[in-house]
């Protein structure tokens, strides 16, 4: 036999939910069952509906600030895009036969172009006292629609990849990782959720 | 910008929409559409306003903390999945700015004492007209700590679920169940006189 005190408590506690409706099945029976024997819960019921009474009758005067928020949307204009919803757009437009077909095309052609140019080995020259240079992207990745800024950035960091270019024809972008964390950094883009696709774009370091 | 209510009945009605609207204006918003972010922005608006003045209670503040959820609003809408209500997931964010809001300015301070003192005014005997009672409620508002008054302001003003309230207060069901709880004492204490035929 349930402890009245604590059933007591329990229903005292969904009083004001039990009055503005939104208590589900359960809670609800619980409620309905304690207030056919309890007095001080039935006079707490009544207050619970003046205070919804007495809240629903004043309402701050605010005047409208459209004008205020919309001057301040157009001064960004145009809008910054963030890497999620360029992803977002890439995974509709993929979601589009003819668009998906060109898409793999293109993004094919950026894999293979990218293995030839950087399989060709050349030999690089740099001058005496010039400043180091940028990073050579080795690894292209895709992100997935869903994948929020802050996704992306931690499966950045997770892998150790940094992000040295793009979005490319196909919208893809391009990653620098240490050559011998290469494979580590791909297994640890392909097995984040945040990724669609993760493909190394140079020779198999050696 | 006037945020404090009036104590003019009729009852207030702000402009609550469907669910379904909610979801074509949010859909609009995703693909650019500034015809529709206003609509958004117009049922919002009231009930933002309402709720960030009881959290940050300092007007400047709850233009910019409205401002700042909508941007939000509108630069994020393609992240919104739908795993939530729309409503949840705004207020959510607006709750967050308002914490961050707060955090620049001094809490006014719950008064501790409040739970073992009797209330003085108005008296037992004291009958007392709807704008006292209107009044005695904004200054017992006043009193609570600002996440009190977000439970309080979300059940029964918003009419939220005390899960939905959990969800955008990022909090256990069982912490806002007791927030109200110390809420409800809070208010009858402050309103004995008022409500007298309830107490």
């Amino acid at each position: 036999m349930p402890n009245p005190d604590a059933t007591h408590d329990q229903a005292e506690a969904l009083l004001p939910w039990y009055a503005n409706g939104t208590l589900d099945g359960p809670d609800q029976a619980l409620v309905e069952r304690h207030l056919t024997s309890c007095a001080r819960c039935q006079r707490q019921l009544g207050l619970e509906r003046v205070l919804i009474d007495e809240f629903r009758s004043f309402a701050p005067e605010a005047e409208t600030g459209w004008t205020r928020l919309r001057g301040r949307i157009e001064a960004k204009a145009p809008p910054r895009r963030s890497i999620a919803e360029v992803a977002t757009e890439i995974w509709q437009r993929f979601n589009r036969p003819a668009f998906a077909a060109l898409a793999v095309a293109q993004l094919a052609f950026v894999v293979l172009a990218g293995s030839i140019l950087l399989s060709l080995n050349r030999p690089t020259y740099r001058a005496l006292g010039a400043s180091e240079a940028p990073p050579t992207a080795n690894v292209l990745v895709m992100f997935r629609p869903e994948a929020t800024e802050q996704h992306i950035r931690t499966a950045l960091k997770a892998s150790g990849a940094s992000l040295v270019g793009g979005p490319t024809a196909a919208d893809a972008y391009l990653l620098h990782v240490a050559p011998p964390q290469r494979a580590t950094a791909l297994a640890a883009l392909r097995s984040d959720g945040a990724i669609q696709l993760a493909q190394p774009i140079d020779a198999a370091p050696q | 910008m006037k945020v404090h209510g009036t104590a003019s009945r009729p009852r207030t009605d702000i402009a609550r929409s469907s669910g379904f609207e909610e979801s074509e204006l949010l859909n609009r918003v995703k693909a650019r559409d500034l015809h529709a972010f206003e609509k958004l922005y117009r049922i919002y608006q009231p009930r933002l306003t309402r709720f960030l003045f009881n959290l940050v209670q300092r007007p400047q503040l709850v233009e910019e903390v409205l401002d700042d959820t909508m941007m939000v609003v509108w630069q994020t809408a393609g992240n919104f999945r739908g795993t939530s209500k729309l409503s949840t997931w705004i207020f959510a964010i607006a709750y967050r700015k308002a914490l961050k809001a707060r955090s620049r300015w001094p809490e006014p301070v719950a008064d501790e004492a409040f739970d073992t003192r009797v209330s003085n005014d108005p008296g037992p005997d004291q009958q007392l007209h709807e704008q006292h009672l209107h009044d005695a409620l904004v200054e017992a508002m006043e009193d609570l700590s600002a996440d009190h008054r977000a439970v309080v302001d979300l059940t029964y003003f918003h009419g939220m679920g005390y899960r939905e309230i959990a969800e955008i207060m990022k909090c256990p069901v069982d912490t806002v169940k007791t927030r109200m709880f110390h809420a409800r004492r809070r208010l009858k204490q402050a309103l004995s006189g008022s409500l007298r035929d309830w107490l």
